[in-house]
């Protein structure tokens, strides 16, 4: 029986085990081919707190340099505030050394063009040719680049995101707000961020050269340690962000996670209150935002899952605001990415122009269950599974665009394989959880005979 | 032909080509590996692809699990002197050494500070040629790399093993050629120390080498003219990572690489007398020397690790080689330009005498150097013909075929570092040597045809 592989190719990033799939010469390639891709130029190098940082950064640095790139390092810096600064720099790309919402052992290297903007998939399919082919125009040792180093990424981000919203009127409420950064990428910006709000903080977990406190990844089961500081300290809400901070999860000031939908879906309903405009989602996302969409007469469109998707359909309707339901937020006029610190922004303004709570905010919109099963399944096996739940839901109304999608009128069932683990993600939302549950469960017993 | 050279205590290659980050880092796991995780220290010469082999040496090491003690921009004795101080488990300096600037190289230091042993370099290529690295669990925070400054330190070493005040009652005037390589901070101090003048050549550690970095006269015309311009008492040319040194006379007329250790030998054995280690190329005016103290002298093949290995073996004071290193044991355990310099000083200081003065007492020996290419696949045969042709003088073996004389010697042996077979001959007389010299050259001309022919054919 073969060790599950944990290496994965995926959109615009490469994933492994640090020391097991992704080693130090595997990241050196990737970097020489990346390299290559971009051509001779600054390359922006960043990353989170993971304790193999230095190894995949050190490797990246190495074959960076030898196809003539200048390797600017920024060390540990929040993604959004690495895709900003990457767009008003000379900087050709950018490497973020960072396994996002993975556990510690993990690390991924995550590829950006000059355009700040993830690589999309033919340009990602050139890179790994590049790769693949494995000939990369090393130059001579007269012409390889002095490395640098940049630590003003954070405060031009800041600076950035505190214009495009009222600032003084946020710090005029002098909000009371618990962050949790688990430890990670943006534990010293973005207790700074908060602060220069008005906020007082409450830190939870907010020490770069500690472990993980928790796993990375910003969901309810994961945020107890926030929850209980926004109780005890009667805080206006709880903000918590993944490890390289493109993520955001919402606590309300009750100590409850609001779900991670609600942190799209309340930065929509604050955009959108301004200026109604188009608003993009993946297929996975909750009918919340489609509620929103429809109190401001706002269109709401669907992508296939993976933000550089969602991102291309919004660039190209023009749309006002859009994310991914896990609490990664998309504002298009401040930075072209996820960004958890547009999305605490966004909220906070929100929070003041609506003059209640963070609760009764969430409470404009009716709740949903949500349930997510994870399966395990084969690349491989992933196409059959899909097919015979294609057969089981032949009478109702399908979109096959990224996995089945099955909608009713007040519900919808998602079934597809996960780009970044080797199972098969089934996920239902209706208006009650044992309505979501039968969905699924639905699924389950269908699939039986083969898991 | 991509140019890369492996031996067992260093890799060498031309940047760019055969000597790529992910060969770096490759053997940079293969070291942890050996290591067993350990720490390692390393350092970097000025080159300017020596920050790129860092951070593939460093990642390398980190993924098999080995704290990365990082000492910065220095020499490769202080690594050395690192490694020992702070009882890691072995050491990487990045340095090309005496190449060019298109090369550059990983040196291994193993435990104690040594280049890696024969034995032990083995064991480094087995694993390398295995592939099968150690994969450390990264699930904790790594110590951070630092770089502790170890310079004063290894100062106060150098300098406890020195006879310190007849030299600062001298004053001298030193010049020194750096070639823009990493010694130029630290000799000044160490000149300081020893009360003497310091006149800086080519001290900017910029990596742009101003001549050819080998310490040989060849490269040593400014030094010279800058020795005699400056008055000073003797020039010294180092090269990039301080471990070999040549010498200029108060005149201005540079020493061949040759005198180094003939040199620090006249300080060395009248203060602590014991064996000396050489390869088998290096002049006999050492073993002259020797005797004359009543010591042996013992040789070995040729390469640093060759003979300091013999020489830690052995217990001997003093090993060192005609390329211009040197080190005195147990005080260095690799050579030491800074050391050999300070020597040098030492005799002058002790015995009140110039430079011109100490060489006077050398013996004179005519050497001859040559080199022709060859391709590896030819080397065996040429030296094959060599030994048969001088069968009948019992040829020594050890590296390449070495044939002695009462009044000269031969060697022929193929190049550590290049492709080429390399003829050298010494005799007392420049006649003798000539007339054994164009023998040699001749013989080995035949031979690499004949073995061309057969390559053909």
């Amino acid at each position: 029986m073969h060790k599950p592989l944990s290496l994965k190719i995926g959109m615009g990033w490469v994933r492994g085990i640090a020391g097991e799939s992704l080693t130090p010469q595997l990241a050196a390639s990737l970097a020489a081919a990346f390299g290559t891709w971009c051509g001779k130029g600054p390359v922006l190098v960043g990353t989170d707190t993971r304790p193999s940082r230095d190894m995949v950064t050190q490797a990246s640095i190495a074959g960076l340099l030898s196809v003539g790139c200048a390797p600017v390092c920024l060390g540990i810096v929040p993604l959004p505030a690495l895709q900003f600064r990457l767009r008003s720099s000379d900087a050709v790309g950018a490497i973020c050394i960072s396994a996002s919402h993975n556990p510690v052992e993990w690390n991924a290297l995550k590829f950006f063009g000059a355009d700040g903007i993830v690589l999309r998939p033919n340009q990602f399919a050139e890179l790994i040719d590049l790769y693949h082919q494995g000939v990369y125009p090393r130059v001579k040792a007269h012409e390889i680049a002095d490395i640098r180093h940049d630590d003003s990424a954070v405060a031009r981000h800041h600076e950035c995101v505190l214009s495009a919203v009222d600032a003084d009127l946020i710090r005029s409420r002098r909000f009371r707000i618990a962050i949790d950064c688990c430890n990670g990428a943006a534990s010293r910006a973005a207790p700074a961020f908060l602060r220069s709000l008005g906020c007082d903080v409450i830190e939870v977990h907010t020490d770069p050269a500690a472990p993980f406190p928790r796993n990375p990844e910003p969901v309810p089961e994961n945020l107890g340690a926030l929850c209980r500081a926004v109780r005890e300290s009667g805080a206006d809400a709880g903000f918590a962000q993944d490890a390289d901070a493109d993520r955001l999860a919402v606590v309300g000031e009750n100590g409850e996670p609001l779900g991670e939908d609600s942190t799209v879906a309340l930065s929509a309903h604050h955009v959108l209150s301004r200026r109604p405009g188009p608003v993009v989602v993946n297929v996975s996302t909750s009918r919340l935002v489609d509620e929103v969409g429809c109190r401001f007469s706002s269109p709401v469109f669907r992508s296939k899952v993976g933000e550089i998707h969602v991102l291309e359909r919004m660039l190209s309707c023009g749309a006002a605001i859009g994310g991914e339901g896990n609490g990664g937020v998309i504002y298009p006029s401040v930075n072209p990415c996820r960004d958890s610190f547009v999305a605490m922004a966004l909220l906070l303004e929100a929070l003041v122009q609506f003059k209640g709570t963070m609760r009764d905010l969430r409470r404009l919109y009716p709740s949903y269950a949500i349930v997510k099963q994870r399966v395990p399944c084969r690349p491989r096996d992933a196409a059959s599974f899909l097919r015979l739940v294609r057969h089981l839901h032949r009478n109702d109304e399908l979109d096959v665009s990224d996995g089945i999608m099955v909608r009713w009128p007040d519900r919808w069932l998602h079934v597809r394989g996960s780009e970044t683990e080797p199972v098969l993600r089934i996920i239902a939302e209706a208006p009650t959880e044992p309505e979501a549950q039968a969905l699924v469960r639905r699924v389950l017993d269908y699939l039986r005979p083969l898991i | 032909m991509k140019e890369l050279k492996i031996s067992t205590s260093w890799i060498r290659g031309v940047v760019g080509e055969a000597l790529t980050p992910e060969l770096a880092v490759n053997f940079a796991c293969a070291f942890g590996t050996w290591a067993e995780g350990g720490p390692v220290a390393i350092c970097r010469d000025t080159r300017r692809s020596s920050p790129m082999l860092r951070a593939a040496v460093a990642a390398g090491l980190m993924s098999t699990g080995c704290e990365v003690i990082d000492i910065g921009v220095c020499s490769t004795p202080l690594l050395s002197f690192a490694v020992r101080e702070l009882g890691c488990s072995g050491g990487i300096a990045i340095t090309g050494s005496h190449n060019d600037a298109r090369w550059n190289a990983l040196k291994f230091l193993g435990p104690d500070g040594p280049l890696l042993n024969p034995a032990k370099g083995e064991e480094l290529l087995d694993i390398y040629h295995a592939s099968s690295f150690a994969a450390a669990a990264l699930t904790r925070a790594p110590a951070p790399m630092v770089e502790p400054n170890f310079e004063p330190r290894y100062l106060e070493h150098l300098l406890s093993s020195l006879d310190l005040d007849p030299i600062r009652a001298r004053g001298f005037r030193v010049a020194l050629d750096f070639c823009n390589g990493v010694c130029a901070g630290i000799a000044a101090e160490f000149l300081t120390k020893l009360g003497c003048t310091l006149v800086p050549v080519n001290a900017e550690a910029t990596g742009d080498f101003a001549h050819a970095p080998a310490p040989a006269p060849a490269n040593m015309g400014e030094l010279a003219r800058r020795t005699l311009e400056s008055k000073a008492d003797l020039g010294a040319a180092f090269n990039i990572d301080g471990d070999r040194v040549a010498f200029v006379q108060e005149k201005g007329i540079p020493l061949s690489e040759e005198y180094t250790l003939p040199l620090a030998a006249l300080s060395r054995l009248a203060r602590r007398p014991g064996t000396v280690v050489t390869n088998l190329s290096t002049s006999r005016m050492i073993e002259s020397l020797a005797h004359r103290c009543g010591q042996s002298v013992t040789r070995t093949a040729v390469g640093e690790s060759y003979v300091m290995d013999r020489g830690l073996e052995e217990g001997a004071v003093l090993a060192g080689e005609g390329s211009g290193g040197v080190a005195a044991l147990p005080v260095s355990m690799t050579f030491d330009a800074l050391l050999t310099l300070g020597m040098v000083l030492e005799t002058m200081a002790t015995s009140s005498a110039s430079l011109a003065e100490l060489v006077g007492q050398l013996p004179v020996f005519a050497m001859l150097k040559g080199e022709i290419p060859c391709l590896p696949d030819q080397a065996y045969r040429t030296l094959e013909y060599f030994r048969l042709c001088h069968d009948g003088r019992s040829p020594d073996c050890t590296d390449g075929v070495r044939v002695e004389w009462a009044d000269a010697w031969l060697h022929v042996r193929v190049s550590n570092t290049e492709p080429l077979v390399r003829v050298i001959v010494e005799a007392e007389s420049e006649g003798r040597a000539g007339s054994l010299f164009a023998e040699a050259m001749e013989l080995a001309r035949r031979a690499l045809a004949g073995s061309r022919g057969a390559h053909h054919a």
